[in-house]
């Protein structure tokens, strides 16, 4: 019998709870009972959820969730109807200038002024932020992101996903300890996603940035994220570690057999019938609990079946789709 | 002896006794003007007119018998037409009846009063009155009246600083109601301007001539016209 | 906030559009002043005409500084749609273009940024009448020379001596910029409403039109409303040219364009500072 088992642990997790005791002084955004209307529409509905140090976290939500909303009020672009934000551990309100000096992000479709070349456009949003900014530093940002050879040519000749890599680059100008990342590998082919995000990742691990980033791509925040929300509808649905949630609740669970037709037989005539998913050839699929998944191993092995493996699975866009069809 | 002195006293208020004769005054104004063959003067011009708003100017006159006249400045000059050519030429043109009137006073000195009329139908003039001074043979005053200008007044004064008796002073006297003026440049919305009225309709532009050069000869060429 | 100042105009003067006001200029008064140079003398028929029986007119006229009056007071009108141009696109283009996201997220408060854009557009407005006064004078002087002023109100002709000009033109001028100041406020303000520049330009183009209109027509109401009106002050940069000049005119008139800005200004610098951006 060999059994192979993806994932990385079986905590029993809850929805909604946050696993780790991080503590309070460690969060760099905390946002408590967030609300914002426009006209009719409540686009930010009692949000609270906190981002800690070193944190790359997932905020996701499906097309008026209120991520962009949420986002702007963090930048200062929109101001909240009521709650409180405090980033580093300071009101953003009453702080703001501190704030943003440490803060980089990018929102939505980056846009730039054209007629002005990527560099300027750098040297001018460097200046704006209240000191020169270096030369080389220009040029190390606009090389971390690919566009050191187009550092002079006018930005209205750029394709979408240059456009997206000089917004990455404006972000990181001032070096900030935050970066908010709205959609950062769209339009990007996937050699660009990957360049995006082993960035993501390289800022997180070795430079220790906190990064908030907001994305559709399911797959690409299951990857560099830590942590996550979902919300929906303004309101906040699931928060917490990204595995813990994953593998919270029922999981897709994989079995390959070497004799199908046996475990197919024993199956049906069992309890078991009622989680089985699909079965394909030699594959089926049950949808159990992590605390089920030894028992269905342990009756397979008693009624001599050959167990080839068994993968428990979750994708992150099922469990977001999850959360989120539930909500609707 | 008695005699004699009857004839003195004859004689004497025979040659003081003023000509009546028209023509023969005016002759003799005429006569008097001929001697000044050219002369360029300086002239100060100060302008009293109501609807005109000017400093006080100067230029440089230049005059050669009988009718030639030029003016020019190294600033500005605005000057009557009329009153330039104050030189019995120019007012006693062509023929005309002369009518004797009478004797008046103008400026402590005793003046005949001459009225001329251009026997011309078509002539600018309809009448002219002059004031002439019989002893020194000069115009003291020119009243005309014309067809477009209507009537203007000449007063002219000499301080007897040049023995040809050009005038140190002349005063130009028109009426303002005649003269349209020109349709305002600027639309004028300010509260100033619409305070502004046309108080007086008299205009006066008083010229004074100095530094009178005369009959040292002058080119001809400087009348000629700048192109 | 000079920094924020210097970056605006730059990007201001990296625009092709605000060339257009001094490309107008440029070609325009060279094309009125060669016209007068050709036609010399009969520039002057509205005045010889009516006064010409019975003056004789000695001097130049024809220079430089009846030339720069003659264009001042025909074009002084139509200068503010030069000015909408540029000062209508300083806040709405930013939003047009997608900028403000990018622009407020930098450390920089609201009201530094409303204020450095705004100072811009007043910067812009003030050289767009001082190129005016270069040309117009400048050209003029070459082509013509100076000499006394003559110039020609509804009641009456006034010559100004040419050493009694130079400080009307530079106040006169100076005037004309505090005019073209409100222009550029009025189309600030309504540049902070929307999201699109055509907007703000043609609405303070309409609403310049309409003030004039309501001006020039001679009824009760109207005149009321007229001292309320900042085009009713648009045309007292003539006031300099008079004798003696109306200074209690010419500073009413100051401070009710003076107070014009200041109140745009303000209203556009709160109306921002609330303002969610959207775009």
């Amino acid at each position: 019998m060999s059994c192979v088992f993806a994932g990385s642990f079986f905590n029993f997790v809850l929805a909604k709870t946050i696993i780790k005791d991080y503590s309070v002084s460690e969060a760099v955004i905390e946002i408590k009972n967030l609300n914002k209307h426009f006209k009719d529409i409540k686009a930010v509905n009692d949000l609270s959820f906190n981002v800690y140090k070193g944190d790359v976290f997932g905020f996701l939500g499906p097309n008026g969730a209120g991520k962009s909303t949420t986002i702007r009020m963090l930048l200062t672009l929109i101001s909240p109807d009521s709650g409180s934000i405090k980033i580093f551990g300071k009101d953003l309100v009453k702080h703001r200038l501190e704030i943003l000096r440490n803060t980089g992000a990018i929102i939505e479709k980056p846009d730039f002024y054209g007629y002005l070349t990527a560099y300027k456009n750098l040297e001018i949003l460097g200046s704006i932020s209240g000191h020169e900014i270096p030369k080389n530093r220009i040029m190390e940002v606009l090389e971390l992101v690919g566009l050191e050879k187009r550092f002079k040519s006018k930005v209205k000749t750029f394709s979408h996903g240059m456009k997206q890599r000089l917004g990455l680059a404006q972000s990181l100008l001032h070096n900030p300890e935050l970066i908010i990342l709205d959609e950062p590998t769209t339009g990007l082919d996937p050699q660009g996603m990957k360049e995006i995000r082993d960035l993501i990742l390289m800022l997180s691990k070795e430079q220790h940035k906190t990064i908030l980033l907001s994305s559709h791509l399911l797959n690409e925040v299951e990857i560099t994220a830590n942590r996550m929300i979902i919300i929906n509808k303004g309101n906040a649905k699931v928060e917490g570690d990204v595995r813990e949630l994953l593998f919270a609740g029922k999981l897709n669970v994989k079995v390959d057999v070497g004799n199908p037709e046996d475990l197919n037989r024993i199956v049906t005539e069992s309890r078991w019938g009622s989680f089985l998913d699909s079965k394909s050839n030699s594959t089926f699929i049950f949808n159990l609990e992590t605390k089920e998944i030894p028992e269905l191993n342990r009756f397979m092995v008693s009624n001599n079946i050959e167990v080839l493996s068994i993968v428990p699975t979750r994708s992150l866009e099922e469990y977001f789709l999850s959360i989120t069809e539930k909500g609707a | 002896m008695k005699k004699v002195i009857y004839l003195i006293i004859l004689l004497f208020t025979a040659a003081m006794a003023q000509i009546k004769d028209p023509d023969i005054i005016l002759n003799n104004v005429k006569k008097a003007s001929e001697r000044v063959k050219d002369y360029q003067a300086n002239v100060r011009i100060k302008l009293d007119i109501p609807f005109i708003k000017a400093p006080d100017s100067d230029a440089k006159i230049y005059f050669k018998a009988p009718d030639k006249m030029h003016i020019e400045s190294k600033t500005f000059a605005l000057l009557p037409k009329e009153g330039m050519d104050f030189s019995p030429a120019a007012l006693l043109k062509g023929n005309y009846t002369a009518i004797y009137v009478k004797e008046e006073m103008i400026d402590g000195i005793k003046a005949s009063v001459v009225k001329v009329i251009p026997n011309n139908e078509k002539s600018e003039v309809i009448l002219s009155t002059l004031w002439i001074d019989q002893k020194t043979s000069t115009i003291r005053k020119v009243e005309t009246t014309a067809k477009v200008n209507g009537t203007f007044v000449i007063e002219l004064k000499y301080d007897g600083k040049n023995q040809y008796n050009l005038p140190s002073n002349l005063v130009f006297t028109f009426n303002a109601d005649r003269i349209s003026l020109p349709k305002a440049f600027s639309d004028n919305n300010t509260e100033g301007a619409k305070k502004k009225e046309i108080k007086s309709r008299q205009g006066r532009v008083y010229i004074t001539y100095t530094n009178y050069i005369i009959n040292k000869g002058i080119s001809d060429s400087i009348f000629e016209k700048k192109k | 906030m000079f920094t924020l100042i210097r970056i605006e105009l730059f990007k201001i003067f990296s625009k092709w559009r605000t060339y257009i006001g001094f490309i107008a200029i440029a070609a325009l008064i060279p094309l009125i002043e060669i016209a007068m140079l050709i036609q010399k003398e009969r520039t002057f028929d509205w005045i010889t005409r009516s006064m010409g029986q019975s003056f004789i007119f000695v001097g130049n006229f024809l220079n430089t500084y009846f030339v720069s009056y003659l264009i001042i007071n025909s074009i002084a009108l139509h200068i503010p749609f030069l000015i909408t141009l540029v000062a209508g696109d300083l806040l709405a283009g930013e939003a047009t273009a997608g900028t403000y996201r990018m622009l407020l997220t930098r450390p920089v408060s609201r009201f530094k940024v409303v204020t450095s854009k705004f100072a811009a557009g007043l910067i812009y407005a003030n050289m767009l009448v001082f190129w005016l006064a270069l040309i117009s004078m400048g050209l003029g002087y070459i082509l013509f020379g100076t000499g006394e002023l003559i110039v020609s109100k509804s009641a009456q002709i006034i010559i100004f001596e040419r050493t009694d000009v130079i400080w009307r033109f530079v106040l006169a001028y100076g005037y004309a910029a505090l005019c073209m100041c409100v222009v550029t406020s009025v189309a600030f303000f309504f540049s902070s409403l929307v999201e699109n520049a055509i907007g703000p330009i043609i609405t303070t183009m309409a609403i310049i039109i309409v003030f004039l209109i309501i001006s020039a027509i001679d009824i009760d109401f109207f005149q009321k409303l007229k001292p309320f009106l900042f085009t009713s002050y648009m045309l007292n940069w003539q006031s300099f040219f008079d004798s003696p000049v109306d200074i209690d005119s010419i500073i009413k008139a100051v401070l009710v364009l003076a107070g014009h800005i200041a109140v745009l200004y303000t209203a556009t610098l709160l109306i921002f500072k609330r303002k969610d951006i959207l775009t």
